[in-house]
């Protein structure tokens, strides 16, 4: 670690107690003697419609910089500067809400609660990356993201995570991308905003637990460049998917590759990949019996996975809060605990039977049977996919950035002889003129 | 000429790097700084501050015995005042130094990072030997980190399938909503007993105690809060309620040792600007005597809060039905049926439509049921009888006795026979209904009718006798009325014959109960007159308890609880 890691490191972990002092300093309103009538307490108004959609004029603008930045420009500098604006603007001036992480959970609630009517904003801001990704990669997580952009200012001592690694620590983000589409349809729950790790820096104020997170994965981030991007986000999950199909993406040269290898260690996030060497003697046909061997696998672990996921309905039902008050109630019903919760309190001041009560939650069990089922089906083709996938050879002859896992902030191209090239001859033209 | 270029390019870059380094460490002490002062300013919000507090709030305690002393009043003001500005102060300084704080983090990265950057070393790549065997390694290590992933997952699924999960047992299998009709005839579960009627179901009642000298008393305890409200028991627990202007709640005390075993407070509601709470010295702040189905108790008070309770003291729900407008305050008790909780709640003069009789279910306090009135402000306390196999719902206010139906509050039957201000309750004897109309008269109504029996079943008026607050008692073949002034009346179940009436010559608020063969009546002074039951009147002790009591007894196997003033009292024999 280095002298100014060590420092940086040491100061983020100190702003920790100055965000929670501005949420302890509160008092209680004074006590008159006067006769003096308290104000009537009123609730802000709701802010005009025309700040979404300036959001997502924004956002949109965002996006076609990014992308003219990112594949026209090809310029690091002018990149970090439109990171840094997102940063500012979707981060600290629009206390990072809403942001297409989150928008999945809408979306969901959407297909699942036909009751909810999803905001404007928060599709378009689901989509719109994703149909950008689609065409031009993951411009968005460059150079748009706040959760990204934060994280990627506070990169200054990189360190190289092992490929392996990374393919085992990334099924955190699809487990993750899981849970929160399960609990947001029917747990009435949305994960992704609850454990938001950045968004009490945004707001300077926030959960403590949240915010010790967040500060861990800066501290982490110190290091290891966007550890949430790369192991946790779940939109990030659908952008991998939607990059790999991408019609045009960031590339590392801007004609053609000389195979100098400069650009190796450019990558802070391990997308740059060599150029595939010769089979060894015999591989193949090992290969072939591997491959198949996944192949056969992948039924087995989708349906092992689907069953797990069934056996656990009771226990993922309990994320439900309507699940955790019936079983308190119970549990106080029948004399197994003392005292009562705010929650079992709130039930009994309904009115409502306690019988109304287990019925409900027994209802939304049984959807977390369905709904469980589904997740641990999706996790076991997840793994059986990944090593699918891990058993195929693609063929390179050059070295290029992963589809699936560059970001696309344009650190590599400064590596690139052909592209320092590129520099000189646009200096020499801009001289000329 | 070049070398001269290149010397004068690495003298500029050790000044760009000596620049960001420079910067990076006065940003960094910056930080240092500011993180200082929020911690220091952390540490004063969380010692100084409570300790300001709590002063002030003493100084407050101190106003309450001292409410002419104006120092201390201007000193609470001046700290009040001190407190809050320091507050202030400090919620502002807060705000400012983490801005600072995060403008010096902020340069610090940046600086950091390009004095990092200028110290970054150009790349070497190195020889590589075999990319395709490093590939194939490199895929097969992924592998196993996608397997090791799986096994990860897989025990995260095994820990939580070990977490607790509760199962909702069915209705079946966590037993009946309420006790039988046995289990509470051999209980107290509401004034005066089962059915009101104040009859024991034990005859191994004590006859003899003395409260000054402690002969005969099991034991005694304090009842934190006042009320006229009389116990009620079931097995080994003992409740009633308590009030005063501020405060409503409910004991459950030990029937072994006395013990308080738990208190449980009713919340109330703030009254409407033009309304007030005013309750007669006599009626007091809790009147009404409490009411269990053997699975929770009930609780209801003057200001139309009502509550119920499990046997450990969660209160499960409660429920305002808004301030009764009743002259004296609101005093009549609750009664049961099944698991609903049975409310008389009479109020106003009977014209504007006020009062109405409310059923609401035990287990939630929801309303199961509701039936209009046309009744004025009434005392009394319903009873629940089980007349041919089939229940009636029994309610006696002015100008009606009315049967309901207590499962759905249909009308069964009405008979147009009391008036005035009543407050004694109906008993069930004889096969007759037995009402009172205080200060005038004693009426017999057979309950068997339909609609509006007035001319057809009412079988006799006794106008010997009308009590104002003390409830009938009968054994079946005499009923006995105590007046307030103390003069007990006996007359025939049958015709309303009176057959004798004897002057005790002391006040009594308490209704008279039955043990066996034996009469008991307690009078405002805590002396139980015990008397035999029959045609004529012949005591057989008098037992003193030297403490007033308002509250009517309440038998139970081998014992008496008593409710004085202050105290509640157990007689009965050591085991």
């Amino acid at each position: 670690m280095t002298r100014w890691a060590r420092i940086t490191a040491f100061m983020i972990v100190l702003l920790i107690p100055s965000l929670d002092a501005l949420g302890e300093l509160r008092f209680p309103p004074p006590e008159f003697e006067s006769g003096y009538q308290f104000p009537q307490t009123t609730s802000p108004p709701a802010l005009p419609a025309i700040h979404e959609y300036i959001d997502a004029a924004v956002l949109l603008a965002a996006l076609l910089l990014a992308t003219y930045l990112i594949l026209k420009r090809r310029s690091r500098r002018a990149i970090f500067a439109l990171m840094l604006f997102a940063l500012l603007y979707f981060g600290f001036w629009r206390d990072g809400c809403i942001c297409p992480i989150g928008a999945i959970q809408n979306v969901t609630l959407t297909i699942f609660d036909s009751s909810y009517a999803i905001p404007l904003t928060a599709g378009i801001f689901f989509v719109l990356p994703l149909v950008f990704t689609l065409f031009v990669g993951r411009t968005f997580c460059g150079a748009v993201c706040p959760l990204g952009a934060i994280q990627d200012a506070v990169l200054i001592h990189p360190v190289v995570v092992p490929r392996w690694l990374e393919s085992g620590l990334r099924l955190m983000a699809y487990t993750y991308l899981g849970a929160a589409v399960l609990f947001a349809a029917i747990g009435n729950a949305f994960l992704i905003c609850r454990y938001d790790p950045f968004v009490g820096f945004f707001r300077l104020s926030g959960n403590w637990n949240v915010l010790i997170i967040g500060a861990s994965l800066l501290l982490i981030g110190l290091f290891i460049g966007r550890p949430y991007c790369r192991f946790l986000c779940p939109y990030g999950v659908l952008l991998r998917q939607m990059s790999r199909l991408s019609k045009w993406r960031v590339t590392i040269t801007p004609n053609e590759c000389i195979k100098c290898r400069l650009c190796e260690g450019a990558c802070p996030f391990g997308a740059i990949r060599e150029p595939t060497g010769d089979w060894p003697q015999g591989e193949y046909k090992i290969a072939k019996r591997r491959l198949a061997l996944f192949l056969l696998l992948l039924p087995v672990l989708v349906a092992a996975g689907g069953w797990g996921g069934y056996t656990l309905k009771e226990r993922l039902a309990r994320v439900h809060p309507r699940v955790r008050t019936a079983e308190r109630v119970y549990l106080e019903e029948t004399g197994r605990v003392e005292g009562t919760t705010n929650a079992s309190d709130a039930f009994r001041a309904t009115g409502r039977t306690t019988e109304e009560l287990y019925q409900e939650a027994t209802a939304i069990r049984d959807r977390f049977a369905i709904g469980g089922t589904l997740l641990g089906g999706f996790l076991g083709l997840v793994v059986a996919g990944k090593l699918v996938a891990l058993s195929v050879r693609r063929r390179r002859s050059e070295y290029e950035a992963d589809r699936a896992s560059c970001f696309a902030c344009g650190r590599c191209y400064q590596y690139c002889p052909k592209e320092r090239e590129r520099w000189k001859k646009n200096k020499g033209v801009v001289a000329g003129r | 000429m070049t070398q001269a270029t290149e010397q004068t390019r690495t003298r500029d870059n050790g000044v760009w790097y000596w620049t960001a380094r420079n910067t990076t460490i006065v940003a960094a002490v910056f930080s240092a700084v500011f993180t200082a002062l929020l911690v220091t300013n952390l540490i004063g919000s969380g010692v100084i501050q409570p300790w300001r507090e709590n002063r002030l709030a003493a100084l407050k305690l101190r106003i309450q015995k001292e409410p002419a002393n104006q120092e201390l009043v201007s000193q609470v003001r001046r700290l009040d005042l001190k407190i809050r500005r320091d507050r202030i102060w400090r919620l502002d300084f807060a705000r400012k130094a983490t801005h600072m704080l995060l403008g010096s983090v902020v340069v610090l990265l940046v600086a950091g990072g390009i004095a990092g950057k200028m110290k970054k070393e150009l790349p070497r790549p190195q020889h590589q030997p075999d990319i395709g065997l490093m590939q194939m390694q490199e895929a097969k290590q992924a592998r196993l980190a996608v397997v090791g992933a799986l096994a990860v997952l897989v025990l995260s699924g095994l820990l939580l399938a070990m977490s607790r999960w509760v199962r909702f047992a069915q209705p079946e299998d966590s037993g009946p909503a309420f006790a039988t009709a046995e289990e509470m005839r051999q209980q107290w579960p509401r004034f005066r007993g089962p059915a009101g009627a104040g009859i024991s179901a034990y005859s191994n009642i004590p006859t003899q105690w003395n409260g000054k000298t402690g002969e005969g008393i099991l034991w005694k305890s304090k009842v934190p809060l006042p009320g006229r409200n009389s116990p009620v028991v079931w097995k080994d627990r003992i409740f009633m309620s308590g009030a005063d202007p501020n405060k409503r709640q409910v004991y459950c005390f030990d029937a072994a040792t006395g013990q308080l075993l738990w208190t449980g407070d009713v919340p109330t509601v703030p009254l409407p600007k033009d309304k007030e709470l005013n309750v007669m010295e006599d009626t007091g702040y809790a009147p009404s005597t409490m009411a269990t189905e053997g699975r929770r108790v009930y609780a209801i008070f003057p200001t139309g809060d009502v509550a119920g309770f499990d046997f450990q003291g969660r209160r499960l729900w409660h429920r305002n039905l808004g301030l009764p407008d009743s002259s004296y305050g609101y005093a009549s008790s609750l009664e049961t049926y099944e698991k609903l909780v049975l409310i008389q709640f009479d109020q106003g003069d009977g014209k504007e439509g006020k009062s109405r009789f409310i059923a609401l279910d035990g287990q939630s306090g929801k309303i199961a049921w509701e039936a209009k009135r046309e009744t004025p402000n009434s005392w009394t306390t319903p009873i629940v009888v089980d007349i041919a196999g089939r229940p009636q719902l029994i309610t006696v206010a002015k100008p009606f006795v009315i049967s309901y139906n207590p499962a759905n509050g249909a009308e069964l039957w009405r008979a147009e026979c009391v008036g005035g201000d009543v407050a004694p309750s109906p008993i069930y004897a004889g096969g007759l209904v037995i009402a009172i109309e205080p200060y005038s008269q004693v009426v017999a109504v057979k309950p068997t009718g339909q609609g509006n029996v007035t001319k057809t079943h009412v079988v006799w008026h006794m106008e010997d006798s009308g009590p104002d607050i003390c409830s009938p008692v009968s054994d079946g073949r005499y009923v006995y009325t105590l007046e307030s002034g103390g003069l007990l009346l006996c007359c025939n179940v049958e015709d309303g014959k009176k057959l004798y009436e004897m002057d005790l010559k002391e006040e009594c608020r308490a209704s008279p109960g039955i043990v066996d063969d034996k009469l008991y009546l307690l009078d405002l002074k805590g002396i139980m007159h015990i008397a035999q039951i029959g045609p004529e009147y012949k005591e057989i002790a008098t037992c003193e308890l030297g403490e007033e009591c308002f509250a009517s007894p309440a038998f139970a196997d081998g014992r008496i609880y008593l409710r004085g003033a202050e105290h509640l009292y157990c007689i009965g024999k050591a085991p």
